[in-house]
């Protein structure tokens, strides 16, 4: 291969590396901004600082229409390193549960979960359940539920209303464990969907 | 002048090291079975995952509205509905059709037939639907996608392919490839090799720096959480409450395992301790915590970016025979 195209090459490669150790670096403050960590809570504005330089760096600052912040975007999904590598880092939060109660006209009520069918799609489920439980936004978990929901009257649409139940799954430590404690769920969110009403009314605790 | 000179002719030689094909068939092969598998365990939800509202889980088109506020650049399957609407086809009948050409380019990459058209076709399909679906999309999905990345990047098709054999026995008049063709193409199948060398190291180094800096990771407390929090909860609890004094060390082992990797992996005498490590990590997530798939692309990618030389080594020795570069 002839020196100019290995010089192609390795600037590409340049580009390549500088945006997956930027996306990581992002990530990893972003982390350390939200997260209890092993750096004080005083630092957290510091990390936050870093997250948004990173931000710059990639971009993420410009315009959505900007042409330079959509191609490397682009780019980034493309090549698979839109995202950072905190795998269950630096602490594995709780993990989220969705119930839906289903109200039939003869009184009768059934309790159903979001149904797929296999092992692989049920860790799938979960992330989404994750994703649910950690935004902020009340527009999108609303509306996360709602589809969730609206699945599930499918399968039985003779249900008069569906009652989304929202939690938090508590795990245990070794020890509590060790002595008796088990699994419990915090109440988050209720969603009740009306069928006659078309409506939505929620309640959090 | 000269040490500038010599700088250049160091980083050329760590970038274009002469590489042969075997780590590349490696990727193909274990991809080809990864993308085969992702298929299946998807064949029974791969519409009702994927389908556009009223129909699914959850909405696609949520989540490909979601996308084209990021960037309209990125793949999604709604091209191809909105392609199949034109000629009549059902959304059902597109995303069934992906289905199966997705499940085909992973049989051609096993067998090495198409390689290249294979290669991207599974890149493109993949990455399609795991953005469309990126609501229900998770690490394993990022990490196939880096791999089918460099896969239709790299010199396909490797001697151990279908493809490498037909065109072997098509050649009515077998010219033997110049050696400065054949030089350079061992020459770029070095240089992308690196480039996943490289990549992995970065991904190892990163994970194991944000577990580092939970204290969960140095008292065990989040090897545990991470055994017993559901859908990774296939082991009982009880049995894992008996081991609980090994958790603190297999969660620095971990740590150290991780961030360790960059630095020991490149090493001649570490790196095959430190790839056995890893690999039997991702084994042990995979069996404890139910991510077969995870595992397994991990496991790929690994043996891909530093095992195929350990095993060619190996070979080396028992064999006592100069080993070729490039075939």
């Amino acid at each position: 291969m002839v020196l100019g195209k290995k010089g192609v090459y390795l600037a590409g490669l340049a580009l390549h590396l500088f945006l997956i150790i930027t996306v990581s670096s992002r990530d990893s403050f972003w982390l350390l901004s939200k997260s209890r960590t092993i750096f004080p809570e005083s630092s957290k504005n510091s990390w936050q600082r870093a997250e948004q330089i990173a931000s710059t760096a990639l971009g993420q600052r410009l315009s959505a229409s900007n042409p330079a912040r959509q191609i490397l975007t682009g780019y980034s999904h493309l090549s698979g390193i839109e995202a950072g590598y905190g795998f269950f880092a630096p602490n594995i939060p709780n993990s989220y549960k969705l119930v839906f109660e289903l109200r039939f006209p003869d009184g009768r009520v059934e309790y159903e979960l979001p149904r797929v069918s296999n092992a692989a799609s049920v860790l799938r489920v979960a992330g989404l359940l994750d994703q649910i439980g950690r935004t902020r936004s009340e527009a999108f978990r609303q509306t996360m539920v709602k589809m969730l929901a609206d699945a599930v009257w499918r399968e039985h649409a003779d249900a008069t209303m569906i009652r989304a139940i929202f939690g938090s799954v508590i795990l245990p430590s070794a020890a509590e464990f060790a002595h008796g404690k088990r699994e419990s769920y915090e109440f988050l969110y209720a969603y009740d969907f009306n069928v006659s009403e078309k409506s939505t009314e929620q309640s959090t605790p | 002048m000269k040490t500038l000179s010599a700088w250049r002719e160091r980083l050329i030689d760590f970038f274009f090291p002469a590489e042969s094909d075997t780590w590349l068939a490696v990727l193909r092969i274990g991809l080809g079975l990864q993308v085969v598998l992702y298929a299946l365990s998807l064949r029974d939800d791969w519409n009702y995952l994927l389908a556009g509202t009223g129909h699914g889980l959850i909405s696609r088109n949520l989540g490909e509205a979601i996308l084209s506020l990021e960037s309209h650049l990125i793949p999604r399957l709604g091209w191809f509905v909105a392609l199949g609407t034109q000629v009549d086809l059902r959304e059902e009948t597109v995303l069934s059709v992906a289905w199966i050409c997705l499940l085909a380019s992973g049989c051609g990459l096993l067998m090495g037939l198409a390689s290249r058209f294979a290669a991207i076709l599974a890149w493109f399909l993949h990455l399609c639907a795991a953005k469309s679906g990126g609501f229900v999309s998770y690490g394993m999905d990022n990490f196939m996608t880096i791999g089918l990345f460099y896969l239709m990047l790299s010199p396909l098709p490797d001697r151990y392919s279908l493809d490498w054999r037909l065109r072997k026995s098509q050649a009515t008049d077998p010219q033997p490839r110049s050696h400065r063709g054949s030089r350079s193409r061992s020459e770029l199948l070095g240089f992308w090799r690196r480039v996943l060398q490289l990549h992995l190291c970065l991904i190892y180094f990163f994970s194991g720096l944000t577990k580092c800096l939970g204290s969960g990771w140095w008292d065990g407390s989040n090897m545990w959480r991470a055994l017993i929090r559901p859908p990774f909860n296939i082991i009982n609890p009880e049995i894992l409450a008996g081991c609980k004094y090994l958790f603190p060390v297999v969660g620095v082992f971990i740590c150290v395992l991780e961030i360790g990797y960059p630095f020991f992996v490149w090493n001649n005498k570490t790196r095959k301790t430190w790839l056995m490590c890893i690999c039997a990590m991702h084994v042990g997530i995979g069996l404890t915590m139910g991510m077969y798939l995870f595992a397994l692309i991990m496991i790929i990618l690994n043996v891909a970016a530093f095992g195929a030389g350990l095993i060619r080594t190996e070979h080396a020795r028992i064999s006592l025979r100069p080993q070729e570069v490039i075939s």
